[in-house]
């Protein structure tokens, strides 16, 4: 009688703790004296990442190791790819050092948990900006870095030729995505009937993939182009399907509530995309700043501007310091380099990730 | 007795034995609880600063994905996918728990047995497979034997043609009805066959003559099962490829195959043990007083040892049982969409964790301790009364 007794007793205080969880969670985020009582456990958490990341000395940079052009480890072990560089961006520009960034490598489904508990300062991991993460997740979402849209990869001999022909089939995708909505959404726009597995790493799609478990892999075009420029059978045995079905903003995210970190990461960010619009490089930088005139690009790249009063320096008072456009374009390179870097020898196009001026649709807010 | 010893003074309280084991105690638990409240008090910042949610209202969300074999929607809230997904989670438990006490049994039994083949069969079998680390035995099952050791579904197996076999899943015949009438049809035959057994029982009484109500039992169910199949006008249908996939019969999800395979392989090896050690524990003096009476082997074995060996085996068996049922989670690394699959895929899609994984915990707790209230209902049911 006695085990059965304990046993009725644990489950009771099971659903009796399951629903005072409930009732108490709703009722403690409203009352402020919650977060009083542990102040002074966390007054250093209280204060700007920003702070907490110049006291370190580097930054924590949650990205992956196995997405050919965004981010995979070369033979030395380091990162390598578009994503990878612009970890490098917010280093050079917060810290004037590109190398003094912590690459962590995340699981797709695990981005998120990590970027709440802290185990990261910035998520740059080919992440999409939608409305339920910027609002659920407790990220916040900055300057785009890729503009990018969802795909359907299928091999070569499979006869597909259109999305629409895809009737019935089975479409792997990455867990825990945009892209398992997505393709959710277009299987039951189009009526098609899909059956969509979702595995935990690329690698394991690729597998199923090899085995010809899955009829077609759905991701965002630049990952797919990625996918294919590696692929074990040879690219030419794959291909990617002329349709694209939503919208992937790509962008690096931050956690919320931290405006002064949140502001130094988008400078960062969109100093890369203003130095291609000036024509500065990582090549000419230097020669720019010591010859030009331009009072643009002299305070963009925190020089001496002359005055009537004198020479001075912008100081836009970002916490960043004043020559951080300039540290980051001297380290890493601005936009159009990086991408020609990483994106373009996989065979991507500029398109949408052009300059405003040049058909695209980046576009940095004046620097002044 | 010398009267010195007889009368110690007595120690301070704070000497006393009694006094200072209440005093750790208490430090101890005072300990544990200023722990979780630090815990939870950071927790509650977090959240309070990065404004994420804390209660079960994701649940009403739209789930935003689909589950394979399923026909939930993607615009259904995130509460049903939790559902299937507890339902595909008791679908691989009931099935391994089934199937992993018959092979354990036979092989247990295999251990024991007189035949030097059979023997170091089972002994390989369990000395090879208890010793592997089950998150390994499953990706090898997934990537390896289903994945490339399975025909691709352009040249798909079919035995007899009542089975399709591919990498994409195993489809099997399946009656054409819905699965209430499956329900009334087989619980029905399964009545009438249990009266059929028992008359048997009645008649080998009277006779004094072998029941076999087993055999009896199980023949008179198939023999129903197709019977009211073919009164009611219901038929079977049988799976055949079409194009890339397969249409008609049950298909049987290739993640499901490979995760209820590797749960069965990996538990059976420790259920033979339970078995065999429970069959030894078993009084010699039985064994050889079915002997006297001349019992056969096999009459032995299902008459005399295994009643009373199951009956010491029961305890062990709840606890291999509950392992299979947790261990059912790891068919998420391998894409079967059960409670933790589902639980990762929502959080990763804008449900908050905490919330989420919480709630996913409390099931599989409930789960856990309503197995363990069957089993020791069984084991009440089935322990030796004592005199």
């Amino acid at each position: 009688m006695k085990s059965k007794s304990l046993s009725v007793l644990a489950v009771a205080s099971a659903a009796g703790l399951f629903l005072a969880g409930c009732a108490s969670t709703e009722a403690e985020t409203t009352t402020p004296a919650a977060t009083e009582t542990t102040t002074t456990t966390t007054t250093e958490a209280a204060g700007s990442l920003l702070d907490s990341v110049i006291a370190a000395g580097s930054v924590r940079c949650g990205t992956r190791d196995a997405l050919p052009g965004f981010a995979v480890l070369n033979d030395a072990g380091e990162h390598v790819g578009f994503d990878s560089d612009f970890c490098r961006v917010i280093a050079a520009a917060v810290l004037g050092d590109a190398t003094a960034v912590e690459m962590i490598d995340l699981e797709t489904a695990d981005r998120f948990t990590a970027l709440q508990s802290g185990a990261i300062d910035v998520l740059v991991r080919n992440t999409t900006w939608t409305a339920t993460r910027d609002g659920s997740e407790g990220a916040n979402f900055l300057q785009p870095t890729f503009y990018d849209g969802q795909g359907m990869m299928v091999t070569s001999d499979s006869g597909y030729m259109k999305i629409s022909e895809m009737d019935g089939a089975i479409i792997c995708v990455a867990k825990g995505t945009t892209t398992e909505g997505n393709a959710a959404l277009e299987s039951s726009r189009l009526g098609l009937d899909w059956e969509i597995r979702s595995f935990d790493e690329t690698d394991l799609i690729l597998e199923a993939f090899l085995a010809g478990q899955c009829d077609g892999w759905s991701s965002d075009v630049s990952q797919l182009t990625g996918l294919r420029s590696a692929y074990p059978d040879g690219s030419e045995s794959l291909m990617i399907l002329p349709e694209v079905f939503s919208k992937e903003p790509l962008a690096p995210a931050v956690l919320d509530g931290d405006t002064a970190w949140a502001q130094a990461v988008n400078w960062a960010i969109l100093a890369t995309i203003q130095a291609e619009e000036f024509g500065i490089t990582s090549a000419n930088v230097d020669s720019i700043r010591d010859t030009t005139e331009d009072v643009g690009i002299l305070r963009f790249l925190g020089a001496d501007v002359p005055g009537s009063d004198g020479a001075a320096v912008l100081d836009p008072n970002l916490s960043l310091p004043t020559d951080f456009a300039y540290q980051v374009v001297k380290q890493v390179g601005n936009y159009g380099e990086i991408f020609a870097r990483h994106l373009t020898p996989l065979g991507l196009d500029r398109g949408l990730n052009s300059l405003w001026n040049d058909g695209g649709i980046l576009y940095a807010p004046p620097y002044r | 007795m010398s009267p010195q010893l007889s009368t110690p003074s007595k120690a301070p309280f704070f000497r006393d034995i009694r006094t200072l084991k209440w005093v750790l105690q208490l430090l101890a638990l005072f300990a544990v609880f200023a722990l979780l409240y630090w815990l939870y008090g950071n927790y509650q910042e977090n959240v309070a600063k990065s404004s994420i949610q804390t209660d079960l209202r994701f649940l009403d969300n739209p789930a935003n994905f689909t589950i394979p074999g399923n026909d939930l929607d993607q615009s259904q809230p995130v509460r049903d996918a939790f559902v299937e997904g507890f339902l595909n989670t008791l679908r691989v438990a009931f099935i391994g728990v089934v199937l992993a006490t018959i092979l354990g049994t036979l092989i247990g039994i295999a251990r024991l047995s007189k035949n030097f083949m059979v023997r170091t069969l089972g002994t390989v079998y369990v000395e090879l497979v208890r010793n592997l680390p089950l998150l390994l035995l499953l990706t090898f099952m997934n990537l390896a034997v289903v994945l490339q050791a399975f025909p691709r579904i352009e040249n798909a197996w079919l035995p007899l043609d009542l089975f399709v076999i591919s990498n994409r899943g195993i489809a099997i015949p399946w009656f054409i009805g819905s699965p209430a009438q499956l329900a009334i049809g087989v619980v029905s035959a399964a009545l009438i066959a249990f009266v059929v057994a028992r008359v048997r029982i009645r008649q080998a009484d009277k006779s004094g003559k072998q029941d076999r109500a087993w055999l009896f039992g199980i023949i008179s169910f198939l023999v129903l099962v197709v019977l009211i199949w073919l009164l009611f006008g219901y038929g079977w249908e049988l799976p055949y490829v079409d194009g890339r996939g397969t249409t008609g019969g049950l298909r049987l999800d290739p993640s499901f195959f490979a995760l209820v395979a590797s749960l069965v392989i990996y538990t059976s090896s420790h259920i033979a043990e339970i078995v065999r050690g429970s069959i030894l524990a078993v009084s010699k003096g039985q064994g050889e007083a079915a002997d006297a009476i001349a019992l056969s082997g096999s009459q032995k074995m299902r008459l005399i040892i295994l009643p009373q060996a199951f009956r010491i085996a029961m305890p062990a068996l709840g606890n291999q049982y509950l392992n299979l049922i947790k261990n059912s989670s790891l068919g998420a690394t391998i894409s079967y969409f059960e409670l933790t699959q589902i639980a990762q895929i929502t959080v990763g899609n804008g449900s908050p964790a905490v919330p989420a994984f919480s709630l996913t915990l409390l099931v599989y707790l409930a789960i856990s301790l309503v197995t363990s209230l069957v089993v020791n209902f069984f084991n009440r049911r089935l322990a030796l009364v004592e005199r």
